[in-house]
């Protein structure tokens, strides 16, 4: 086809288009480098969102079923229930409850004065979790998050001696009395100065169910060491203990505030098997009722927070897109200057029997040349890009001496970057789609040019 | 119309706009090309010689009258059949050569061919297209030309280029208006040679547009226009 050949010829012998073609490259490779990296911050914030959660959270409400009989003031018959469900995985209980992190005791003497300073106003609460450790590692992360962190992150890490058995007390440790140990949110032991064997002092009202009168109390803990979930708010804020240390201490009412469930394929079902054991659990009198929504899959326990990050993801592609039409604005510019520049070739075409559909159809593939070589270059270059993101901007940065990405703030070992090929494919299709409509108004004149007015006068 | 007339326009009208006073510039001219004729047409400038060629090659709308080609009604067809007589039964050759600067000579010459194709009725494969452009291109002395850019060729070489590319397909039918007007007097005595050469042994019809006298006389008939009419049409008899 003689479209095709000029079109090519047209476009190789004028410099400009590459112009045209490095618009529509520099468009989809930021596009999908962005996106990508977008998508690996958002899914590391899922994650986090997620933190210590697992698939399922159960709440009961603290009122008695329906029917006027109050619910078990033990986890254990709640515990067999969820566990009989052949989809269920592993389930475990928790008492949580909060607390005032009143001073730091035996060596910590900065943090004591700190915390005992009435003037700083500063108070510190803590979320104190009593957990069945066992279970415990079985349903959540927290197993992990004992581990040694990453590169970069590890400042601060006070390993657990024995990380299977971490409230018992590490051999030859002398705990100073008959005091109960603990692990601590990485970022609450660097702010407090804690270490092993630090002692914390933890204060809290409890409520009494019958009166309704507040009882204050307070109990010693030692820290056995560490954990990091990479979610701030529990490593800034979350001291877990043994839960049947923690219900001896606050002394009252049920032994537990919820229970997590893990299932095997939470992405198959998760919200059916929801539904049903809120149904199955009422029945059972675990539960006040089926419908006061006190099975919840994480999702639904953290919808406000996982709407916005979805929200965010769509309203920044479609901010980017925009870099897709000023690419096509380019090409729609160096389109109209060609077609300006060329009325007397598109004379000398008609005269030698071409068509004005024919005319059209030069400049139509000149901008899908554009598109192709622009978006195929884009598309090799983003996909690579996002894949290597983490070494190119180690070497950006030592290259200029300047830490761009602090991975620090972020609490990320590594830039997370995830390439979901559905995503390049829309945006390469959107490069073509782009660059064509706007390839298509400059071709669409040069076709109703009148060609003898290009032929007539030189 | 009768066999041997290979192109008539009766009655050709043509009127331009311009703001909003209508310019009459042909009033009813009329034209009867032969088969393996050359027809040589002269008349003062501005008198309206090229507008009629243009209309004649189909590339110019009449305001009336109708352009027949070997008995098919040019101006009545759809734009794309127009297209396609034009592509396979007129070949230009313009004063100003308009060869594609993008493209070499033999591309250029091969041109034809490659549109010819797009209207899926070409005789010629691409191969046989490319080895009949590089004969002629031979046959015209531009044997070291044929990779060279309209920009790197002379005048004479150009329109050499430019005759070429109107014979590629073997048309019946030469328009060519002021072929030489660009050139000086040596050069365009050459290319004119060349062009009549080639007509003679094709035996095609051939529309000249000149001023020049000499070549008319190396013509079948000569017409005059004047003032949009063909003013006179008769035999080898010259106007001075
Ligand atoms: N598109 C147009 N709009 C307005 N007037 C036009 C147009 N085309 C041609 N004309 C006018 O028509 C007349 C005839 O022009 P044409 O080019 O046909 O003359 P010509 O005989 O070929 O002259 P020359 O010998 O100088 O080439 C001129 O007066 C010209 O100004
Ligand atoms: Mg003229």
């Amino acid at each position: 086809m003689y479209q095709s050949f000029l079109s090519w010829r047209f476009l190789t012998a004028r410099r400009i288009n590459w112009v045209g073609i490095i618009g529509v490259f520099v468009g989809v490779t930021a596009l999908i480098l962005i996106l990508s990296i977008m998508s690996g911050f958002l899914d590391q914030q899922r994650r986090m969102v997620r933190g210590t959660l697992s698939h399922i959270v159960i709440e009961p409400s603290p009122l008695p079923h329906i029917d006027g009989e109050p619910l078990p003031k033990s986890a254990k018959p709640l515990l067999s229930a969820v566990l009989e469900d052949e989809r269920v995985e592993a389930a475990c209980a928790q008492l949580s409850w909060f607390a005032l992190l009143i001073q730091g005791g035996r060596g910590s003497a900065y943090s004591a004065s700190r915390l005992s300073d009435t003037t700083s106003a500063k108070l510190v609460g803590v979320q104190v979790v009593g957990v069945d450790i066992s279970d415990e590692f079985r349903t959540t992360e927290l197993r992990a998050a004992l581990e040694l962190p990453p590169e970069g992150m590890s400042f601060g890490h006070v390993p657990v001696d024995d990380p299977d058995n971490p409230f018992a007390a590490p051999p030859g440790e002398d705990s100073g009395g008959p005091w109960a140990w603990c692990i601590v949110g990485q970022q609450l032991a660097i702010v407090h100065g804690l270490h092993r064997g630090s002692e914390i002092n933890l204060g809290t009202m409890v409520p009494d169910p019958m009166t309704g009168e507040v009882r204050q109390s307070n109990r010693k803990y030692l820290v056995a060491g560490t954990f990091r979930t990479g979610e701030n708010e529990s490593d800034l804020g979350r001291i877990y203990v043994d839960r049947a240390e923690l219900h001896d201490f606050l002394a009252t009412g049920r032994d537990y505030s919820q229970v997590l469930v893990k299932l095997h394929d939470y992405e198959a079902d998760g919200e059916v098997i929801a539904k049903e054991l809120s149904s199955t659990l009422a029945a059972k009198r675990l539960l006040r009722s089926a419908d006061m929504n006190e099975v919840k899959t994480w999702e639904q326990y953290r919808r406000n927070i996982l709407g916005a990050i979805e929200n965010e993801k769509v309203l920044m592609a479609i901010m980017l897109s925009l870099v897709l039409v000023v690419a096509g604005f380019s090409v729609f510019a160096i389109l109209t200057m060609m077609v300006a520049e060329k009325r007397r070739d598109i004379g000398i075409l008609s005269a030698l029997g071409g068509t004005r559909s024919g005319t059209l159809w030069i400049f139509l593939l000149i901008g899908f040349w554009d598109a192709l070589l622009g978006a195929t270059a884009g598309a090799v270059a983003g996909v690579l890009g996002a894949t290597y993101i983490d070494p190119i901007e180690r070497a950006i940065s030592e290259f200029f001496g300047v830490q761009i990405f602090d991975r620090n703030v972020y609490l990320f070992d590594h830039i997370p970057a995830v390439v979901d090929p559905v995503s390049v494919a829309a945006i390469v299709l959107g490069a073509f789609i782009c660059t064509l409509l706007f390839a298509a108004i400059p071709a669409w004149r040069a076709s109703r040019l009148n060609p003898l007015e290009a032929l007539r006068y030189e | 119309m009768s066999d041997s007339q290979i192109l008539v326009a009766k009655d050709i009208r043509k009127s331009f706009q311009i703001g909003d006073r209508e310019v009459g510039v042909l009033h009813g001219a009329h034209l009867s090309l032969n088969r393996g004729e050359r027809l040589c047409m002269m008349g003062a400038s501005g008198a309206g010689k090229s507008t009629f060629l243009h209309i004649l090659g189909l590339l110019e709308r009449p305001t009336e009258g109708e352009v027949l080609i070997d008995g098919q009604d040019g101006w009545s067809l759809g734009n794309t059949q127009r297209a396609s007589l034009r592509n396979r039964t007129l070949g230009f050759v313009f004063q100003f050569y308009h060869l594609l600067p993008e493209l070499n000579a033999l591309e250029n010459v091969v041109l034809p061919a490659r549109i010819a194709a797009s209207h899926g009725d070409s005789p010629l494969t691409l191969q046989e297209a490319t080895a009949r452009a590089k004969q002629s291109l031979e046959k015209f002395g531009l044997e070291n030309r044929m990779d060279h850019r309209p920009s790197q060729l002379s005048g004479g070489e150009q329109q050499r280029v430019a005759i070429a590319r109107a014979l590629l397909l073997d048309p019946p039918v030469l328009i060519a208006d002021e072929p030489t007007g660009n050139l000086d007097t040596a050069t365009g005595g050459r290319v004119l040679e060349l062009l009549l050469k080639e007509q003679e042994e094709r035996g095609l019809s051939m529309i000249l547009v000149t001023h020049d006298p000499r070549i008319a006389e190396a013509c079948d008939r000569v017409m005059a226009m004047q003032d949009g009419q063909i003013q006179s049409d008769t035999g080898v008899e010259i106007p001075h």
